[in-house]
């Protein structure tokens, strides 16, 4: 008997959980199954509404993906995307990676202070400083190239980062250091030779988070970059496929559902680490 | 003590000044002492991303407050210094203060919708059940999204004809026909505009609150809870004097981060209504951008932004003395 009301008991308990996170999962996942239907349907069965919308009337298209190759900029987008991400990672490494090392570290005077410094000036909203940025961009004569947001997009990576990475060195222990400095090492020696490999987890979650913050932007690539196939996807989309008021849901929603996914799925991996990151290391 | 000199400066321009000076006899030998040779190290490696952030976010910033006190606009480069009247005729501007009422009750809205979802997620997270890792996986999907590609999304369902919501809603019978007196143009209507943006922000934050309070949960220590189990306290006590006081200070940065996001965040309302219908959904970041660079009013695009500042502070301070009180 007792088995028996046990796993009834369970089963009610996962029925009641399952209809509370129901409505959740809904809310969460219905627009991107819209956004991927709508990718795929052909154009006289979007728009139409006497049928019921949620599954193919007519057969599905890849029509809207050939649009989007073939007579956009789209294929720059991606490359732009990619380039720029790449650069911004780069950048944001050599620059983040010592950085944290020194404050979590060498015991520098004022290295708290000048931690937290570094990582308020993540949150001074792009809003504030996009007119003085555009100023800045136009006289090193980098306006309407994608070469702007390399220069940009770090002001935000690289706070973000030397925190995480402050945090990150935090865990490894002195000692192994410390054994490696009296191996002989130098100090350099011991960042690069004993420090830096077993921190190349930290050190691609850095990667992933300039690649990941870089898509987040919107306002940068809609203030600084304007010829059509100097965009990245994110601002290209909505300002080269959306023409007056015309608009090609079908290649839309492909051209985010393309590289929307990706980088959802991606960042999915890693969020736990961005809380842990923006909640200071309180959490451990 | 020399090192005295170094404590005041960690610029790396103060550590240039002590590197150039030709250095006396007492000095050099404190140049080779190990900690001297650390703290050379150290400033060595932080140098590149303090000048990095101090030249693209400080100088930036200071020069903002400039233009905001300057004429400077996009045709001509010379700014002079016109004091508060870029201040003074965003006053007078009826869409200053529309914007600056939108923006209060954007942030307001939000925040009571995303605490209610994201707890009461946060809560059924915290259960143990099948299949946890992938529903929280794909709950969270509206952050993780690049917020320009899933507002696109919400544009298309929010669409004047073809709206999926008002499909379901009219074939459920609470709207009419296309057409009709009581079908929602939501991004068109005045009155339905601003909701219509408030929601997107709410669906694309709502798993940030979820998660940071799940992180808040999974920070107190079960041991601690059973002990003053054990020790004859009742749930409430247990809540009020371990729970609360230990995710409070996590609840507090995620709140206070996502204050400074949503009130600087343009994306959400300009790729839906830029502001429209006549103001309706008009934000200040939006204002901003459409005084600064599409009217090329750099100097009143700047004021504007700027008083987004008196709202940002508080939240920024409280979050400085959160992070300061964190354990090292």
């Amino acid at each position: 008997m007792a088995p028996r009301t046990q796993r009834e008991k369970t089963i009610r308990r996962h029925v009641a959980i399952y209809a509370g996170l129901a409505p959740f999962l809904l809310i969460a996942v219905f627009p991107i199954y819209w956004m991927a239907i709508t990718a795929f349907k052909q154009d006289p069965d979007l728009y139409r509404m006497d049928h019921i919308p949620f599954w193919f009337n007519m057969a599905p298209t890849l029509k809207h993906f050939q649009t989007l190759f073939y007579q956009t900029n789209y294929g720059a987008w991606i490359i732009n995307t990619m380039t720029i991400s790449a650069w911004v990672a780069l950048i944001t490494l050599l620059t983040a990676v010592p950085a944290g090392y020194a404050l979590a570290r060498l015991r520098l005077a004022g290295s708290e202070n000048l931690g937290i410094a570094i990582f308020m000036t993540y949150l001074v909203p792009g809003i504030i400083l996009f007119l003085p940025l555009s100023r800045v961009v136009a006289s090193l004569g980098l306006q309407d190239s994608w070469w702007a947001l390399v220069l940009v997009y770090p002001t935000f990576t690289i706070p973000f980062c030397t925190w995480l990475m402050m945090g990150f060195f935090k865990t490894v222990p002195m000692e192994m250091e410390e054994a490696a400095r009296v191996d002989g090492c130098g100090q350099l020696g011991a960042l690069i030779r004993v420090v830096l490999p077993v921190s190349l987890p930290g050190i691609l979650t850095s990667v992933i988070f300039a690649f990941t913050l870089s898509m987040q932007d919107f306002l940068y690539g809609l203030a600084f970059v304007s010829p059509g196939d100097q965009k990245p996807v994110p601002v290209g989309v909505p300002t080269e496929l959306i023409r007056g008021d015309v608009y090609y849901w079908g290649s839309i929603m492909a051209a985010v559902l393309l590289v929307g996914l990706p980088v959802a799925i991606l960042y999915n991996f890693f969020l736990d680490r961005f809380i842990q990151g923006i909640t200071g290391g309180v959490v451990k | 003590m020399t090192t005295a000199s170094l404590r005041g400066g960690p610029e790396p321009s103060a550590r240039a000044a002590v590197v150039s000076v030709p250095a006396p006899a007492i000095r050099r030998s404190w140049w080779r002492t190990h900690t001297a040779q650390r703290h050379i190290f150290g400033y060595t490696l932080l140098a590149p991303a303090a000048l990095y952030v101090l030249l693209l976010v400080g100088a930036p910033f200071l020069f903002s407050l400039w233009l905001a006190v300057s004429d400077a606009n996009v045709g001509d480069p010379v700014a002079h210094f016109i004091g508060l009247e870029n201040f003074r005729s965003a006053w007078e501007m009826d869409v200053f203060w529309i914007a600056l009422r939108n923006s209060i009750v954007f942030l307001v809205v939000a925040a009571i919708f995303k605490s209610l979802l994201g707890t009461s997620l946060a809560f059924l997270l915290l259960q143990n059940f099948r299949g946890k890792k992938l529903i929280r996986a794909l709950v969270v999907i509206p952050f993780t999204l690049p917020v320009a590609i899933s507002v696109l999304s919400w544009k298309w369902m929010y669409d004047s004809q073809f709206s999926v919501i008002n499909w379901v809603l009219s074939r459920l019978g609470l709207i009419g026909t296309y057409g009709s007196e009581s079908w929602p143009v939501w991004l068109g209507q005045p009155a339905l505009a601003l909701p219509a943006c408030i929601a997107v922000n709410v669906w694309r934050t709502f798993p940030f609150s979820a998660i940071v309070l799940l992180a808040g949960f999974t920070a107190v220590p079960l041991e601690v809870l059973d002990a003053a189990k054990v020790d004859g306290c009742t749930f409430f006590q247990r809540f009020r004097h371990i729970v609360a006081p230990m995710i409070f200070p996590i609840l507090m940065i995620g709140f206070l981060f996502d204050t400074v996001f949503t009130l600087s965040d343009l994306s959400v309302v300009y790729l839906l209504t830029q502001g429209g219908p006549a103001n309706a959904s008009k934000i200040l970041p939006v204002l901003a951008y459409q005084i600064g660079i599409q009217a090329g009013n750099l100097g009143r695009g700047a004021a504007i932004a700027m008083m987004l500042v008196p709202l940002l502070l508080p939240a920024m301070f409280l979050l400085l003395r959160n992070l300061k009180r964190r354990e090292w």
